[in-house]
């Protein structure tokens, strides 16, 4: 299948990215070369596989509930754009 | 001592433990070859020599001492940048993360920091792990020691030039699809890609969870051998790890030919002629020795691409998601925004392979083609998975070249994604079974570029892997890692 400028916008969109319109021809056109490529799984037969066989009951490995010490502040400054008075700075999200 | 670099990794090991020169002079022998030669391969990104001296002086300290934390201290190792170290930039050779200090090591790094390695930070990479010839990073495109002109492979190829340009002994990469055997194939080493859930995963910046595994490239067995049973064993700090105990080296002997299934494949005119030709040599010595070759039929594994990629992108697009300017990473805010904050910041900081996999992965997890890409990819996965209990009812090993051609040109295939695809053609089948498998170097072509071959064993059995390479070491020392960088 081939996805249109307006399909590959949207998921762009949905994975908050913005192709820059000058590259979106190239990009597009690559999209579908890739999409072309992987398009060959649609054809394979798959119906000998159960839902039991895609995901065995192996178990769940589960940490036992103890609280421990995490990150320090100072460590998060270390790598966050943008931190003050122990919280991460974002953009205003409420109209006021 | 000034040509140290020139040692082995079993030669390092074996001097330093034998006092023959202390791990400061092995350092400054290691560093004055960076120095001089790193310009023309451009394997490391930031390098930290103060931090690698102090961390040599100590651990020469210790020995003096008779103090050393083990029989490996003071070896070097390189660590591929997507492996966090504390205090040291992780950047996954992305802008994304340029600025990002780890607060925490790794679980692989804590591990060989116990027992006293000097860590080598920052090997290069494909940004995020996402490529096959390290031209993706957005820093610098590492260069094959063996031509200068052509790619080390990737996405390890920071980790694979550095050790086959004798930086280090031994070093770490990651292996989503053949990240680390690929390399290693082209740099004429070994390059190990454990069993899934061998290797601790916890501080592996993830690109594909349910495929990325930490695996060592090394000079020699040896050093794959050491580092595999240092890093591997259960950690409670990743879900995903095996409640099984870390390999023990002294199971790695050689494996007798005589009466060894083999499983070969049939070679397509997609493998190069001088491929082609080492591989059957090596097939036809193998049988003049005993053992027993099997044809195999691989022709649901030509579907590995596709399947890998669907799966792969998918968890791409999830794990990536975290990058969204918030908490680390630039953050790019043109308009005061929140959501112009997300969009801006990886629009910048990601680059356009990175980009390309998310949008597929976010394409294939979408609600109108979920079934068609991703559900049937996971089936497609299950099948591969069978094949592989098929072909080990029949055989011991598989082996098969590690990669179709030998180093290619740089620029050679950047513009056509799918010829760069393919070339992790004879890899990617591995990840989707989470069996383990080795390149080990076979020969050279006709231009001198090194040829691999990859030898996959059943899940968790890397003793015979390695058994089998101990028993074929003369083959591997054909390959002579170039001295002159050229």
């Amino acid at each position: 299948m081939n996805l249109n400028e307006e399909s590959l916008q949207k998921i762009a969109e949905l994975s908050r990215l913005k192709i820059d319109p000058k590259d979106i021809q190239a990009f597009l056109s690559d999209f579908n070369k890739v999409l072309n490529y992987v398009d060959t799984i649609t054809e394979l037969d798959v119906s000998s596989v159960s839902d039991e066989d895609l995901y065995p009951n192996e178990g769940n490995t589960l940490r036992v509930d103890q609280a421990k010490e995490g990150l320090n502040r100072s460590q998060i400054e270390s790598f966050a754009p943008s931190f003050q008075n122990g919280y991460f700075v974002v953009p205003k999200v409420i109209e006021t | 001592m000034s040509d140290l670099w020139k040692l082995t990794y079993s030669q390092i090991k074996k001097g330093l433990n034998a006092g023959e020169f202390t791990p400061t002079e092995l350092a400054n022998s290691l560093v004055s070859r960076i120095e001089a030669e790193d310009s023309k391969i451009k394997a490391f990104l930031k390098f930290e020599k103060d931090n690698i001296l102090k961390s040599a002086a100590e651990s020469t300290e210790r020995r003096k001492a008779g103090k050393a934390l083990s029989e490996f201290d003071g070896i070097p190792i390189g660590i591929k940048d997507n492996i966090c170290i504390e205090g040291t930039v992780t950047s996954c050779a992305s802008k994304i993360l340029e600025n990002y200090h780890s607060p925490f090591h790794a679980t692989a790094v804590e591990k060989l920091l116990a027992k006293g390695f000097v860590l080598i930070p920052r090997a290069n990479m494909d940004e995020f792990a996402m490529g096959s010839s390290t031209e993706n990073s957005a820093y610098q495109i590492t260069k094959n020691p063996f031509d200068t002109s052509r790619i080390p492979g990737g996405s390890s190829g920071g980790s694979a030039a550095a050790v086959a340009a004798s930086f280090v002994p031994v070093a770490l990469g990651s292996d989503t699809g053949g990240s680390v055997r690929q390399p290693a194939s082209l740099c004429g080493i070994y390059g190990l890609k454990p069993s899934y859930g061998t290797v601790s995963r916890y501080g592996l910046v993830a690109y594909a969870s349910s495929l990325d595994q930490i695996g060592p490239l090394s000079k020699d067995i040896d050093g794959v051998v050491d580092v595999y049973s240092i890093i591997s064993g259960k950690d409670p700090k990743d879900a995903t790890s095996k409640n099984l105990p870390a390999f023990e080296a002294s199971k790695a002997k050689p494996l007798e030919l005589q009466g060894l299934r083999i499983g070969k494949m049939k070679i397509s005119s997609e493998i190069e002629p001088d491929v082609a030709k080492a591989y059957e040599s090596l097939l036809s010595e193998l049988e003049s020795k005993g053992a027993k070759l099997v044809d195999l039929d691989f022709s649901l594994l030509s579907n590995s691409i596709p399947i890998y990629y669907i799966i792969a992108t998918a968890e791409c697009s999830s794990n990536l998601s975290r990058f969204d300017g918030i908490r680390f990473g630039a953050r790019k805010d043109p308009s005061g925004k929140l959501e112009d904050l997300y969009v801006a910041s990886r629009s910048e900081g990601f680059g356009k392979e990175v980009q390309r996999r998310i949008l597929l992965g976010t394409f294939s997890l979408s609600a109108g083609y979920y079934d068609a890409y991703y559900g049937r990819a996971q089936k497609a996965r299950t099948l591969i998975k069978k094949e592989y209990e098929g072909y080990f009812s029949k055989v011991d090993l598989i082996l098969q070249p590690t990669s179709p051609t030998t180093a290619f040109k740089v620029g050679e295939k950047t513009s056509d994604p799918i010829q760069m695809y393919k070339a992790d053609i004879l890899t990617t089948s591995v990840n989707l079974a989470g069996v383990p498998a080795m390149s080990i170097p076979i020969g050279t072509d006709s231009k001198g570029l090194p040829i691999g071959l990859q030898v996959t064993a059943p899940s968790l059995q890397e003793e015979k892997i390695f058994g089998f390479a101990k028993s074929i070491s003369d083959w591997s020392s054909k390959v002579k890692l170039p001295e002159k960088i050229q």
